[in-house]
């Protein structure tokens, strides 16, 4: 029963606010990791890798074009509510339309356009730490009032400038870990179980 | 025109808040307390600010919250003036930025909390409808908020019923993130079929226009409290 509609329907919508959910919640458990100071570089590869699992799921239920930039666009607006700035809410819609615009290129069902969606997707993450770049200075001054200036120095050596785009790569890399994770727990589990 | 009887949709708050209030605050309260510095004007902010979630929730009779958090607080204050001058060295740097993290954080989601919990699912889609926010937002956002309680309450009995089996992140970390996340996500998969059964039921996504019970408006404490953030947000972005 296939029905040619590409508008979202409310189906559509809950499904968008289900998965992003759980990939929310994921994406905090790593965070909060993130939080020791030297795990904050490890941050954009293991929150993507963590988030795999439901991403992949949720990409079995995707097949319009818009389901994934919400999800990033949501997963901006509750960061920007938790605190992490602005940053966060302008890439999440970037790259969740970036990443839904590889993945409508396979029609959500190519599985080589789907990782790299995924990879593409999950860059999502770098505006969390865009702050530490963009705004440095105001960013390590508000850091050493409420941190303490050790934190800081430990923290600003190992950012140097250089480290910003190796993040941007080390999250790409998570984020292909992460859907390849995911599409083998959803082969052994959810294909099973009947509910991808 | 004021109707005779109330539905119990608002929640049991002493003043009620308008949900849009609810979010403005939050969004004050987590952004100038994980960004803003210290010192200065920050030192009348801070305290307010950390002081705002916890009088919201006195505020809507949530007492086990108010006590929970307010210990919280007490320790974490207690720790600093006490603990931190006795330590040196990297112990001092550990703990230090540990109880900095949780100052900083810690108000933003008790708001959080506060926003989630005392607000339903109507008033706050009858909010953002006043806002004029689409429909394709509005819904999966209320879905996320109704979501949260159900993954915790979901999560815990999966818990349950793998420490019986004997797996802890201890053993083997891999395994227990296999064993946590599926189970997780079979049962959200499932509820979210449900869900979505209930919610095109009661006419979502229909294409006529919803009506809403909820009586959603700016009172005198919504502006005192958007007033409060205000001058919040003009101490933060000048001192």
């Amino acid at each position: 029963m296939e029905i040619v509609n590409n508008k979202l329907e409310a189906k559509d919508l809950i499904n968008v606010g289900i998965f992003t959910a759980v990939y929310f919640v994921l994406f905090f458990v790593g965070m909060m990791l993130g939080y020791i100071p030297i795990f904050i570089l490890l941050l954009p590869l293991i929150c993507p890798v963590l988030c795999g699992i439901p991403f992949m799921l949720y990409l079995t239920k995707v097949k319009k074009f818009g389901m994934v930039t919400l999800t990033g666009v949501i997963l901006g607006i509750l960061n920007l509510l938790i605190g992490s700035g602005v940053f966060v809410l302008i890439s999440g819609i970037i790259f969740g339309l970036l990443g839904d615009l590889i993945m409508k290129a396979g029609d959500y069902k190519s599985w080589k356009l789907s990782l790299i969606g995924t990879g593409v997707f999950s860059l999502w993450i770098m505006g969390f730490i865009s702050r530490m770049f963009f705004t440095r200075t105001d960013f390590f001054a508000s850091l050493t009032s409420g941190y303490g200036q050790e934190y800081v120095d430990t923290l600003m050596g190992y950012t140097p400038n250089w480290m910003f785009p190796v993040l941007f790569i080390i999250n790409f890399i998570g984020g292909l870990a992460g859907a390849l994770l995911g599409k083998a727990v959803l082969k052994k589990h959810f294909e099973k179980a009947g509910i991808a | 025109m004021e109707p005779e009887w109330k539905l119990p949709f608002e929640q049991r708050s002493v003043i009620p808040v308008d949900p849009r209030t609810k979010i403005i605050l939050t969004l004050t309260v987590s952004t100038i307390m994980v960004s803003g510095g210290t010192g200065g004007v920050m030192n009348i902010v801070r305290p307010v600010l950390a002081a705002i979630p916890v009088l919201m929730l006195a505020l809507s009779q949530k007492w086990n919250a108010v006590a929970r958090f307010g210990i919280t607080y007490l320790i974490l204050f207690m720790l600093e003036l006490i603990m931190l001058p006795e330590l040196t060295g990297s112990m001092n740097f550990l703990a230090g930025a540990m109880i900095g993290i949780y100052t900083h954080m810690l108000p933003g989601f008790i708001m959080g909390y506060y926003l989630i919990s005392t607000t339903t699912v109507s008033e706050f889609v009858a909010a953002m409808e006043k806002v004029g926010m689409p429909q394709q937002v509005v819904i999966p956002v209320s879905v996320v908020f109704r979501f949260f309680p159900t993954l915790q309450e979901e999560y815990s009995s999966i818990q349950n019923a793998m420490r019986m089996r004997g797996i802890t992140a201890v053993r083997n970390p891999l395994q227990m993130l296999e064993y946590r996340v599926v189970p997780l996500m079979i049962s959200v998969a499932k509820i979210g079929e449900e869900l979505s059964a209930a919610a095109i039921t009661r006419g979502l996504g229909a294409k006529r226009k919803r009506t809403n019970i909820c009586e959603i408006g700016f009172r005198c404490f919504d502006v005192l409290l958007l007033l409060i953030s205000g001058v919040c947000w003009a101490g933060f972005l000048i001192g």
